[in-house]
């Protein structure tokens, strides 16, 4: 009986807590992407035929964030089911654009015009008991196109 | 050339459906499933362990607790009355009932595999008189009789066994939690089913040994006075109290003033020297 009050807590706090810093994030996300928006981030291996004479050099951006109790316990059960775990789609599509969001950012401070041949990485960072997915890490990479001041 | 990156459209990586709408088609449809599965598998359980011979459930009989009496003039007394029972009760021929008499405070009576049946002091000395005593022994008898240890016993595993079948598959604690939580539920929910039908046969025995069954509830009296607080009543192993009591006192209200019998005078001397020379 005590098992079970505590494991309900657990998900009420988890699904609280959860969607509130989801939303939170989410809001924040937007906004700064618009903010970032003038700087292309693009999959092209080559860079571009640049007519002035430029720097490239890497920039990435990583962040972490965890499963909260709530999301994982819906992907629990949706292992039982199958279908699309929505609980971690959301999870993962915070993380990519926060990752792409902060290569931007350090990308804009050294001046860059344009990112080319962008990558990811994704990796399980810390692995729970009996294979829970604990936090997930999101790496954003790509060479940033820096033009040289003209002399 | 020139790059740009337009805005995307928010939701097309995510889905839209609400996470507790979701939480909640998945729970009630797991839950729902695992309840089905394990009734079938209780179902089954009952089926099998119904052919069972007692014989074989003697063997299977947990070891004898070590206080226990089986001699003394307490045990002679309730194994007088438990003889009364059975015959009343028409238990099979191989079927015996073995009375243990534990001297110890706890307020409770059970009846185990192999036909052992156990007393403590503590509840024996709250019963008024000798039909409240004579209750709870049938009541005990009858759980022998219908097979009852034997069938939990058989439903314990079962489910232990699909318990651990699942949860090793799913590989999850907290699929742990929800099969555990639903398992115990269900359980409780068919021992209740047991206390009732005990119950029943019990109040039968008892009107056909005396003829009445005025002084019965006291045997529920007595157990309703050491609890305060009655658990919510799907999570209780017994029937409310309450609803036992009512029951009985339904059936004699038309017999109020028929004859109840006493205790001996011995017997409260016999609760504390269980094995005082005959």
């Amino acid at each position: 009986m005590i098992d079970l009050i505590i494991f309900l807590s657990l998900l009420a706090l988890g699904y609280g807590f959860g969607r509130y810093a989801e939303q939170k994030h989410y809001r924040s996300i937007i906004k700064r992407e618009k903010l970032l928006s003038s700087l292309p981030v693009i999959a092209a291996k080559t860079p571009p035929n640049v007519s002035q004479k430029a720097d490239s050099i890497l920039v990435s951006g990583n962040v972490v964030i965890s499963v909260d109790y709530f999301k994982r316990f819906i992907s629990v059960l949706r292992n039982l089911v199958g279908g699309r775990v929505t609980s971690y789609e959301t999870l993962l599509d915070r993380a990519r654009r926060e990752a792409i969001l902060r290569m931007k950012a350090q990308a804009k401070g050294m001046g860059a015009k344009l990112i080319f041949n962008t990558r990811f990485e994704t990796a399980r960072v810390f692995q729970g008991s009996r294979n829970q997915v604990g936090s997930v890490e999101v790496l954003a990479y790509g060479t940033a196109i820096i033009p040289q001041a003209k002399t | 050339m020139q790059y740009s990156n337009p805005q995307i459209p928010e939701g097309i990586n995510t889905s839209k459906t609400h996470p507790l709408k979701e939480f909640f088609w998945l729970s009630s449809g797991v839950i729902a499933v695992i309840v089905a599965a394990l009734l079938i598998l209780i179902l089954l359980s009952d089926l099998i362990t119904g052919y069972i011979p007692f014989s074989v459930e003697k063997n299977l009989s947990i070891p004898d607790f070590p206080a226990s009496y089986q001699q003394g003039p307490m045990h002679q007394y309730l194994q007088t009355l438990t003889d009364r029972v059975t015959l009343a009760q028409q238990l099979p021929d191989d079927m015996q009932i073995n009375v243990h008499y534990i001297d110890n405070d706890t307020v409770n009576a059970f009846a185990t595999l192999g036909g052992n049946v156990y007393f403590f002091r503590g509840l024996l000395e709250k019963l008024p008189n000798e039909n409240a005593l004579t209750m709870l022994i049938a009541h005990e008898v009858a759980h022998v009789k219908h097979r009852h240890p034997i069938k939990s016993t058989g439903r314990g595993i079962v489910l232990a066994l699909g318990l651990s079948l699942v949860s090793s598959t799913a590989g999850d604690a907290l699929v742990d939690t929800i099969l555990g939580g639903t398992t115990t539920l269900t359980v409780l929910k068919f021992t209740r089913d047991m206390e009732n039908q005990a119950d029943k046969t019990a109040l039968q025995t008892v009107e056909r040994i005396y003829g009445h069954l005025a002084g019965a509830d006291g045997l529920f009296s007595a157990l309703g006075e050491t609890s305060n607080i009655e658990p919510p009543e799907f999570f209780s192993t017994h029937p409310l109290t309450e609803i036992r009591i009512s029951a009985i006192q339904l059936k004699t209200t038309n017999q109020k003033d028929s004859h109840i019998t006493p205790l001996p005078e011995d017997y409260k001397g016999w609760l504390t020297t269980p094995d005082a020379p005959l």
